[in-house]
């Protein structure tokens, strides 16, 4: 019992936000989550002081989209710390390496303090590269206040304060969302990233926005070309007409809508109260998409890593390290973007620009670009699955707890004895067979998606995100307003 | 009622962070009003130091 005595006063003191006393009323949770939105707009409005903003590159690139929070401002880093240390969080806790039993309070409150500690951590880690590696965000020439004039350093390490604070900040606004308000703050900040996004694709009055690009083409202002030569094909399926990706964006609607409903469902009986009656549903999308966050994640932490190599490099294309280039690891284009070397093959497709070789936009051999496609394809999918796995086990949706939730709550599988082992049998043979075909569906559905290009670049994941989180919170809102209109029901959900 | 669904906090993990029930006395316990004051204050320092830079 090393670890856990050592670390304990540091991980019970942590601080927490308050939990309610008592039940919170549905008007007031709305009125915190709103709260916590308005608020999370606002700090995404806030530049950071001393930022050259001109100059800046945003880091986060094309993983902004599930990353949230905004480039340059108080969010610089978004819910990136969060999302990474959750997928340490996994892995250990998947791996069985903490040694920790959530079912013990002590344990919890252990488990709770460690996860807070590892996200202040990451959130140090992120911001410190960011500010003082390679010019992400350069500072302004000089800065003066009240008289006293800033140095480059120190302008640096007051930018590093303001985006450690925006940091901390986010996950404290989560804590809120979470015990005062309706679902996570993490869903509700993802969802407002990408339906920004999403409605900016559409009616930005410049060539991105989906209906001025149509009024350009229709009112002659956007040459087409041929339509039988191919040229004008190109134009209005891909490229200003969108119409692939318009057609891709409604799809993953449809497509996560419906899969929510696939389930198996396994028949339920009351073991006193006859007649009384239920069902347990295994969604296909169980583990839902978020494990596929820390995918993403994994993903855009090998790119990071890429960036500020090569910002180490200064003015050179390729990689270098002590001295010597390595064309191998990674050589990048004038824009700051891989274009060859293990960087290129680990960056995930982002649109059809970024694959569709016969078009001439990419600079790329076939081969190359169908060895990245493979790559981001296995990475998905096998990644989508294990994660999906941990996941499950992690939040208590695997087969021994669900099992002995069922148990609990008084129900029992008609036909087989009421024992929790006995339903953890049968809960073997579904559970984690559907976990890692929704997982890996899941994966391939956001590549696919990216691969077609979605209205307003917020990509695949950042879609399927968002559908999803909305789904989960459409379910949560009428659930909180069932018990509000029956206060019975509060105790069939298992809430004091 | 379809008594199965949702039972015993299935619902609970819709974030990437878990929140338990259990808390430790030592614990420094914030309130949230404080939480949304500090984004807004902290927010609105930066705003007029930036002005008045």
């Amino acid at each position: 019992m090393g670890w856990k005595e050592a670390a304990e006063p540091v991980l019970t003191r942590m601080p927490a936000v308050q939990r309610p006393q008592k039940h919170v009323p549905f008007k007031r949770k709305l009125a915190w989550t709103a709260g916590i939105l308005v608020l999370y707009f606002f700090l995404t409005n806030i530049q950071l002081l001393g930022i050259d903003a001109a100059a800046s590159e945003d880091l986060f690139g094309e993983f902004r989209a599930i990353l949230a929070g905004e480039h340059g401002s108080l969010l610089q880093v978004g819910i990136g710390p969060i999302v990474t240390g959750s997928i340490v969080m996994q892995l250990l806790g998947g791996a069985n390496l903490l040694g920790l039993d959530t079912d013990d309070p002590r344990d919890q409150v252990l488990y709770q303090g460690l996860q807070k500690l590892l996200v202040i951590v990451m959130t140090a880690l992120t911001a410190l590269p960011m500010v003082f590696a390679g010019g992400f965000l350069p500072v302004e020439p000089a800065l003066q206040l009240g008289g006293f004039t800033f140095d480059q350093t120190q302008i640096q390490a007051l930018m590093f304060l303001q985006i450690f604070a925006g940091g901390v900040l986010i996950l404290y606004m989560d804590e809120v969302v979470s015990k005062w308000g309706i679902g996570s703050g993490i869903g509700l900040f993802i969802i407002a990233g990408v339906s920004q996004m999403l409605v900016a694709g559409f009616v930005s009055p410049s060539e991105e926005g989906f209906f001025y690009s149509w009024y350009l083409i229709l009112t002659g202002q956007i040459e087409v070309g041929s339509i039988v030569g191919g040229d004008g094909l190109y134009t209005l399926l891909l490229g200003q007409g969108d119409i692939i990706a318009l057609l891709t964006t409604v799809l993953i609607f449809a497509i996560v809508v419906y899969a929510e409903s696939v389930r198996v469902e396994i028949p339920l009986s009351h073991a006193r109260v006859k007649g009384a009656r239920g069902r347990f549903p295994v969604k296909l999308i169980y583990a839902s998409v978020l494990p596929m966050i820390l995918v993403r994640a994994l993903q855009a932490n090998i790119q990071f890593m890429g960036q500020i190599l090569n910002r180490q490099t200064g003015d050179a294309s390729t990689i270098a390290l002590f001295g010597n280039e390595l064309p191998w690891l990674g050589v990048y284009d004038a824009q700051g973007q891989p274009v060859s070397g293990f960087f290129y093959y680990f960056a995930p497709i982002y649109s059809p620009d970024d694959w569709m070789w016969w078009t001439g936009e990419v600079t790329q051999e076939a081969w190359m670009v169908m060895v990245r496609v493979s790559v981001d394809l296995t990475f998905m999918i096998i990644g989508g699955a294990i994660f999906a796995i941990f996941w499950v086990e992690t939040t208590n949706m695997g087969p021994k707890a669900t099992a002995q939730q069922i148990q609990n709550s008084g129900m029992q599988i008609p036909g087989f004895r009421q024992n929790v082992s006995v339903v953890e049998k049968v809960m073997e043979r579904y559970i984690p067979q559907v976990t890692v075909i929704g997982g890996a569906l899941v994966g391939l559905l956001a590549v696919w998606a990216n691969m077609l290009g979605t209205i307003g670049a917020v990509t695949g994941t950042g879609l399927l995100l968002a559908v999803s989180i909305t789904y989960k919170l459409y379910e949560e809102i009428a659930e909180e307003q069932m018990m509000e209109m029956h206060p019975m029901m509060r105790q069939m959900f298992g809430k004091e | 009622m379809d008594r199965g669904q949702n039972t015993g906090g299935l619902m609970s993990s819709a974030g990437l962070v878990r929140y338990f029930d259990a808390e430790d006395s030592n614990a420094i316990l914030i309130n949230p009003k404080t939480v949304i004051a500090t984004g807004v204050m902290l927010g609105i320092l930066v705003q007029l130091l930036t002005f008045v830079s």
